[in-house]
């Protein structure tokens, strides 16, 4: 991997507050929605190659659960996409809080709620993170998936991303046992163009 | 005086630090710490006027801190920095005995009141 792609030390730390500063106004403005508590934990970073990435997710997602993901395509200076994974349980227990009654609910009303959650947290995250560095970028509308065992990823995270930063965060509203993960993936321009964005905050501090 | 700065991130630290150095004397001296431990320790070390803790930290979380360090001195002034703007945190500093809670990313005005308030500058 050519050293210009990896984020050093100082660059990792200062984008690793940058996002626990836009990842606590998205899980803010969902914990205000369902009024509970929800619980912050620091964010993951780390640059790997699509191989990687896909050695990371599967060991991530393997409890052989049905999980749903959203991805959402990001252009703009920030290009890549945004993943929010949750599995069937915490979907289901985070649309009881959302008022539904057991009869409402059905496949598609998940589907429902994933995608209302997960474009809460990925533009209010992604938003907050590029007003900080100063930029701005142009959001897709959320496209949702249903996986069962997952055991690999789509192909074209292989042809599309040559190194991804992962960028990992938890949703995790511990009493009513919901969990969801947020992982943004850049593409190369894009982790040139935070790196320059990130170092110019470094200078100014 | 002396100003604690308690935060795992060192961008978050400096940027702290940077607000503060705004608004305190040349002669002020600021004290840091990454994690709620430290922050005990430096605070029994240094006896700082105030202190300003982040919240989401390993090894010892920001509301673990703030209980240690009002255990040691009930006096301690504590300020809750923090990225997690839910209600209930705020809350749950407030309940913390902390004196007020500042929102990241720090608004200056919001740092100069807070300060202005409790006297110190």
């Amino acid at each position: 991997m050519p050293t210009n792609i990896t984020l050093n030390e100082d660059e990792q730390d200062c984008l690793q507050e940058l996002m626990n500063i836009s990842y606590g106004a998205a899980t803010a403005a969902i914990a205000q929605i369902i009024d509970r508590f929800a619980t912050l934990n620091i964010p993951k970073i780390k640059t790997v190659s699509s191989t990687e990435f896909e050695e990371y997710f599967l060991k991530r997602f393997n409890n052989k659960s049905k999980y749903y993901i959203s991805n959402q395509l990001i252009s703009g200076h920030l290009c890549g996409e945004n993943m929010f994974i949750m599995d069937d349980t915490s979907i289901y227990n985070l649309s009881k809080e959302f008022g539904l009654e057991d009869d409402e609910i059905d496949e598609d009303e998940l589907k429902d709620v994933m995608l209302e959650i997960s474009n809460i947290i990925s533009t209010t995250t992604i938003s907050k993170l590029t007003a900080l560095i100063d930029s701005s970028v142009i959001f897709s509308p959320p496209s949702i998936k249903i996986v069962e065992f997952l055991d690999n990823l789509e192909d074209r995270y292989k042809t599309e991303y040559q190194h991804i930063i992962i960028i990992a965060t938890d949703l995790k509203f511990k009493d009513q046992n919901i969990y969801g993960e947020l992982i943004i993936l850049s593409k190369d321009e894009s982790i040139l163009y935070l790196k320059k964005a990130l170092n110019k905050l470094l200078d100014e501090y | 005086m002396k100003y604690l700065v308690t935060d795992d991130s060192r961008m978050g630290r400096k940027m702290m630090i940077k607000s503060l150095k705004d608004l305190i004397k040349e002669e002020d001296e600021i004290i840091e710490a990454s994690n709620g431990e430290e922050a005990i320790a430096q605070y029994k070390e240094h006896n700082p006027t105030i202190c300003f803790m982040d919240l989401t930290m390993p090894v010892m979380d920001g509301f673990e801190a703030t209980h240690g360090i009002y255990q040691y001195d009930n006096n301690a002034k504590i300020i809750i920095v923090s990225a997690d703007i839910q209600e209930t945190s705020k809350s749950k500093a407030k309940e913390s005995g902390a004196l007020g809670f500042i929102n990241k990313p720090i608004n200056q005005t919001n740092l100069s009141k807070m300060l202005s308030g409790l006297g110190l500058i």
